[in-house]
């Protein structure tokens, strides 16, 4: 039996019908068709399916969508402005830290929910915020590369 | 994959008076638990109760006189970065940052941890060498229930049928008290623990000499144990590096693995001496006032750092 | 490079800003009105013969559209290569826990699963061979009776060896015979899963003139055609295989997976049909690295000459014909200069799924072995381990394995590298040990295509059918940009498909640089020589006057005088020689060897065992680094897939069933893991490779196991002969416990030592 849902997701608001056992991943790929957040494992272990909720990182695969209700969700999709990538997206993208792009939204989620709780993280507290994100293709280091560049970048607008 | 059906409690009573009329519950809190078991046909549940929407089940509050307590509902990454939790109860702190990664700490809760008592539970050592005691609420009120009587078997609590986990309770720390816990397991992250140590210390007036001491194993029993000889040997004691040792090699033998994916029983017994050892080394330090940075404690946790 | 604004710079992908934010389409982003979901049934069973099947239960069910099984398919065999020894469901009976019986086509995914539950399948047992020592038995119970029937069967296919493959030079037992030291050694690789974290995904229909459109996860749209046309009896030309973005493949998705059951039900209900395989079909739904033995006994002089190898493997293959056979004769020797050599490969059957591809299959596993007895080797002669392999490193000139000459080549360059980044010999404190390890492997050659057309505004559209892995669509870009003087910017990438673009071979192999980039720039190199040829003529000079750069061809003396590339395209319209295009095919590019040598530095805790690997530092000959940050990003992360087999990585697979199929239990390297590599990219330019490019993306794997198991040996004196080097065996052989790791008896080394086969 499908319960109703309203929630946010990057920014919009939207009311759907769930059924009880959808969980949040599957709702935004299958319902919403916001399909750049990834299934990569359906059992947490790969971070593919991170998205921020209220304003944390969480695997959306171990949420069940009913549990999202007046829940602010944002997935790599709300990162864009217009034509601007956000910072963090647009380091990924000049430092490499890119290759098949199966682990990369999960992973920039990861990166911007780090940022937002720790502005000037070291290269030691972005590999532990990034611990549950498994990436085959770029080994790490320019992922992580990548989100310290996306912090200085973020430091500098700020200031 | 059953179709389950879908419920939500908005106070304990709800809840308990839910699970009391309609069987076939299965409590959802942070859900992580029970998505796996239910995706992997282990879980069929009539109907999931998210108790989420309870107000105040996540609450956490310390005192020194009333020491620290725990909502159900807070979460392993409330545990990691809480002051109060760092500061007073670093063992508990450090298992909350070895547990899996932060999207999954940022969803588990401390109540589903210890409900779904798992013997390799990440949060059950610290908790039980902290003295843990579990607030359960049910249809004849409230009850008190030290951890250690509450978790049964793999899988298996003190809940009666109704009956939900709606707080924990630690006791004020003593003076000059220190604690680390390690996961021993091949990576230093998401890993389920193939052996977890927290040992937790508190040094007496005189320098040197063990006032109180508690040492508990994961992942090496049914479920989480003390190591009640080794505490023994050091309580009273001067906290030398024989002695140490000594209560290192009296807990191994408390220790009584099995054999699974994880690890094979000898490799588990081989761990547990050292790791008492480490974990009883460094606590024996912090109580003696050095003060651990987090980040150290971390990589001690997660075998970052040897 | 000198003068080139393009060679040599550190382009970002042209993909990566669709990438970071979520608009690229992976197979399972392909969502069409009114489309069904598909679930494949597994054989439970390792080995058992399939009574009855029933489905008519499942077929009832509300919200199912179709349910088929192997009577429902052609009866085709196929085959990942020269055996064709599979069928897209099991027929009379089951050889692997996981084989497709059957499968469901329903409104969703829960109600599919519903209906396998609700397909009787009656089995009755046969007995199970699930290990490979076991199945060389005489008495062993066949995987595939009826072998001698299939296409592609030879003679030495006895019982259940589904391949043997040997190399000779020299007279080996006279050269040990003369030898001054004689080592022997047998060493254990263990079951790898590829980890793509994209699950294999595909997405089939058939349109209303029945062409069969499939939108899939692959490495190799060309061949997944034509498999799919084999097995399914329908012409290769009304199939149309689209390859989306591809979320990682590693090998596994070189060949016809899971495609034809989406199809299947596609043509059987007219609806779209989505297959979409969870993290645990990734282990029981395909292929991966199955484990290896390998034996190697090496002759040496007392000044450290290699004069002697025999090396004897075994690999477990599965249920079907899979990769790695191979390199049980192309790399057992290493990249060392050996006279004198006997190799004998053993593939064989066994009741678990087959051994599929990974990156360069079963290379890692030898060389392990190899570098691991390598160091044996040295320390046992008290000689340096890096001295050691540097008096018997190829140099150019000698004989190649593959006939012919081993080309000029960065070998020695990388070994002189690591050891001047690294420092050694190295003093290291207590628990901490440096081990080295050298890979080798060539650059992929195969049939490759490319065509380029001029647009009007002098921009260029580039057209290949080769799948993106590795970031060779900007690679692409940039040699075409560089052949025909232009900005990177005005280069575009077309989409393919199977019907848009010409014929090429598979992304695998570490081929696509190599050849299909070389095509790429003959196309470019034809398209300019058009541009010149057209300028030429009404500049009224010879082409040889004119030079191609900045988006111009002009007169080189007078610069003034010439036309851009859009005032060519435009004037091309109406020449005598019609609209510009150039175009390239080639079926072979010539041998180009890649070397690399790598270090690891680890820790040892050596009241745990745990090891971790605190610096690994690799120097690999690229050839030319057309884009050295995406050089950069490809051996990081080849040499963390290293790491991930040296110490936590395995597959455990128990009377045939596997224990592991999930992330939770199969683990790879996370960030904190690992630390950041360190690379130093050695440039010696091949001959035919574009712009002197070799290829680059897989060696980097082979070498961390046995560097970690040489550091550990360095760091405290043990040695471990089988992987992953887990704490427990560390523990173990630090206190002496350590079981001696299965040895193959005499008997059965002399009875593989016969050529062409046992006895």
């Amino acid at each position: 039996m499908t319960h109703p849902l309203s929630l946010t997701i990057n920014g919009e608001s939207y009311t759907l019908l769930v059924e009880p056992y959808c969980s949040l991943l599957d709702m935004l790929r299958d319902e919403l068709q916001l399909t750049g957040t990834k299934k990569g494992c359906d059992e947490g272990d790969c971070g593919a399916c991170t998205v921020l909720m209220n304003g944390k990182t969480v695997t959306s695969c171990m949420v069940l969508a009913l549990d999202a209700r007046d829940k602010e969700i944002t997935t790599v999709e709300g990162l864009r402005q217009g034509n601007t990538l956000h910072p963090v997206q647009a380091a990924f993208v000049q430092y490499g830290g890119v290759q098949c792009g199966f682990c990369t939204p999960g992973l920039i989620m990861s990166g911007v929910g780090l940022l937002l709780e720790n502005p000037r993280p070291t290269e030691e507290e972005v590999r532990f915020a990034i611990g549950g994100n498994l990436c085959r293709c770029t080994g790490y280091a320019k992922v992580v590369q990548a989100i310290l560049k996306a912090a200085e970048t973020m430091q500098a607008q700020a200031s | 994959m059953n179709r389950f059906e879908y419920r939500e409690a908005q106070t304990v009573q709800e809840a308990v008076e839910m699970m009391r009329q309609e069987e076939g519950a299965r409590i959802v809190a942070g859900a992580t638990d029970v998505l796996i078991r239910w995706r992997q046909g282990a879980w069929k549940p009539r109907y999931v109760l998210n108790i989420k929407r309870i107000k105040g089940l996540d609450e956490v509050s310390y005192s020194p006189d009333s020491g620290l307590s725990l909502g159900t509902l807070a979460t392993i990454r409330t545990l990691e970065r809480h002051p109060h939790i760092q500061e007073h109860y670093p063992a508990l702190a450090q298992a909350a940052t070895a547990f899996a990664g932060v999207q999954i700490r940022n969803l588990a809760t401390v109540g589903g941890n210890v409900c779904n008592a798992s013997p390799a539970g990440d949060t059950l050592p610290a908790l039980l060498a902290y003295g843990a005691e579990c607030r359960i609420a049910g249809p004849e009120g409230e009850r008190l229930v030290p951890l250690e009587q509450f978790c049964l078997g793999p899988g298996q609590t003190a809940l009666q049928p109704a009956e939900l986990l709606v707080a924990l309770r630690l006791p004020p720390p003593p003076p000059r008290a220190g604690a680390l816990y390690i996961k021993h397991s091949p990576r230093s992250t998401m890993d389920i623990a193939t052996v977890g140590v927290a040992s937790v210390i508190s040094l007496a007036a005189q320098p040197g000499v063990c006032q109180e001491v508690k040492i508990a194993l994961g992942a090496v029993a049914p479920t989480v144990v003390r190591a009640t000889a080794a505490e023994a040997l050091l309580r009273g004691q001067s906290v030398d590096t024989e002695r140490l040792q000594q209560a290192a090699q009296a807990a191994a033998q408390t220790a009584n693995p099995i054999d699974d994916i994880r690890g094979t029983a000898a490799h588990r017994r081989a761990v547990v001496a050292p790791l008492v050892q480490r974990t009883l080394h460094y606590a024996v330090q912090m109580a003696q006032g050095s003060r651990l940075p987090f980040q150290m404690q971390r990589g001690l946790a997660v075998e970052a750092v040897f | 490079m000198p003068d080139s604004k393009v060679l040599g710079q550190n382009y970002p992908r042209v993909d990566a800003a669709d990438k970071v934010s979520g608009r690229s389409q992976y197979a399972s982003d392909v969502y069409l009105p009114g489309m069904l979901m598909c679930k494949v049934l597994q054989s439970p069973k390792p080995h058992a013969r399939i009574l009855h099947i029933d489905t008519s239960r499942a077929q009832h069910l509300p919200g199912v559209r179709a349910v088929i099984t192997g009577r429902d398919v052609p009866d085709a065999r196929f085959g990942n290569g020269a055996v064709k020894d599979k069928r897209l469901f099991a027929l009379d009976k089951v050889r692997y826990i996981g084989e497709p019986v059957a499968a469901v086509a329903a409104v969703d995914e829960i109600t599919a699963l519903e209906a396998l539950d609700l397909i009787d399948v009656t089995y009755e047992d046969l007995p199970a061979v699930t290990d490979p020592i076991a199945a060389l038995r005489p008495d062993a119970p066949l995987v595939h009776e009826d072998l001698p029937f299939y296409e592609g069967y030879k003679p030495n296919m006895q019982g259940n060896i589904c391949t043997v493959l040997d190399a000779d030079r020299g007279d080996v037992d006279a050269a040990f015979a003369q030898a001054d030291h004689i080592f022997a050694d047998t060493f254990h690789s263990q079951g790898i899963n590829q980890g793509y974290l994209e699950a294999m995904a595909c997405v089939a229909n058939v349109d209303p003139s029945g062409r069969i459109n499939v939108w899939t996860s692959t490495q190799a749209p060309y061949q997944i055609r034509a498999t799919l046309a084999e097995v399914i009896a329908r012409p290769m030309s009304r199939i149309r295989i689209i390859p989306m973005e591809l979320g990682g493949g590693f090998g596994a998705k070189l060949r016809l997976c899971v495609e034809a059951y989406p199809v299947l039900l596609s043509l059987h209900t007219g609806k779209p049909v989505k297959l979409i395989a969870t993290r645990e079909e990734t282990f029981t739904l395909s292929g991966f690295r199955l484990p290896t033995i390998v034996y190697l006994k090496t002759g040496v002089r007392s000044d450290g000459t290699i004069v002697a190898r025999e090396a004897i493997s075994i690999f477990d293959m599965g249920a079907h014909l899979g990769a790695g056979v191979q390199s049980g004769v192309s790399h057992t020797l290493g990249p060392y200069n050996i006279p004198n050599y006997r190799m004998r490969s053993y593939a064989v059957y066994t009741n678990k799924i087959w051994a599929g591809s990974y990156r360069a299959s079963g290379v890692a596993d030898v060389t392990f072995a190899v570098e691991s007895h390598t160091d044996i080797i040295a320390r046992r002669l008290g000689l340096d381990p890096w001295e050691f392999r540097k008096l018997n490193a190829f140099n150019e000139g000698d004989l190649a394995l593959q006939g012919g000459k081993i080309p000029r080549n960065g070998l020695h360059e990388t070994m002189d590298a690591v050891k001047q980044h690294l420092g050694w010999p190295r003093t290291a404190k207590a628990g901490t040990g440096v081990g080295l390890a050298m890979c080798q492997w060539r650059s992929g050659s195969g049939p490759s295509t490319a065509s380029i057309s001029l647009l009007e505004d002098g921009t260029v559209s580039l057209l290949t059918g080769s799948v993106d892995i590795s970031g060779t669509d900007t690679v692409f870009a940039q040699i075409a940009a560089e052949t025909l003087g232009m900005d990177m910017s005005d280069v575009v990438i077309a989409r393919r498909d199977t019907d848009l673009a010409p014929f090429t071979g598979p992304s695998g192999g570490s081929r696509i640089i190599y050849s299909q980039g070389k095509a790429v720039q003959m196309a470019a190199t034809d398209a300019r020589d058009k541009l010149m040829a057209l300028a030429a003529a009404h500049l009224d000079v010879q082409p040889g006057m004119l030079t191609c750069a900045n988006g111009r061809v002009f007169v080189t003396e007078t610069p003034e005088r010439g036309y851009t590339l859009g005032q060519l395209a435009r004037m091309s319209l109406t020449s005598a020689a019609g609209p510009i295009m150039g175009t390239a095919s080639l079926s072979a590019m010539p041998f180009a060897p890649i070397f690399s040598t790598q270090a690891a530095e680890v820790a040892v805790d050596q009241e745990t065992g745990k090891v971790r690997v605190v610096r690994f530092v690799q120097a690999q000959d690229v050839g030319v680094a057309i884009n050295p940050m995406a050089v950069e990003g490809q051996i990081d992360g080849g040499a963390v897939q290293g790491i991930g087999r040296a110490i936590t990585e395995e597959v455990v697979i128990k009377d045939g069933k596997i224990l592991n199929p999930s992330l939770t239990t199969y683990l790879m390297p996370m960030a904190v893991d690992v630390p950041s590599i360190e690379n130093i990219l050695v440039q010696v330019p091949t001959d035919d490779g574009p712009f002197g490019a070799r290829a680059v993306a897989e060696p980097p794997g082979f070498g961390p196991p046995a560097a970690i198991a040489n550091a550990i040996e360095d760091a405290v004196g043990v040695r471990i002969k089988e992987l992953p080097l887990s704490a427990e065996k560390i523990l173990q052989a630090l206190h002496g416990e350590l079981p001696a790791s299965t040895e193959l008896d005499h008997d059965l080394l002399q009875q593989l030592r016969g050529a062409n086969g046992p006895g």
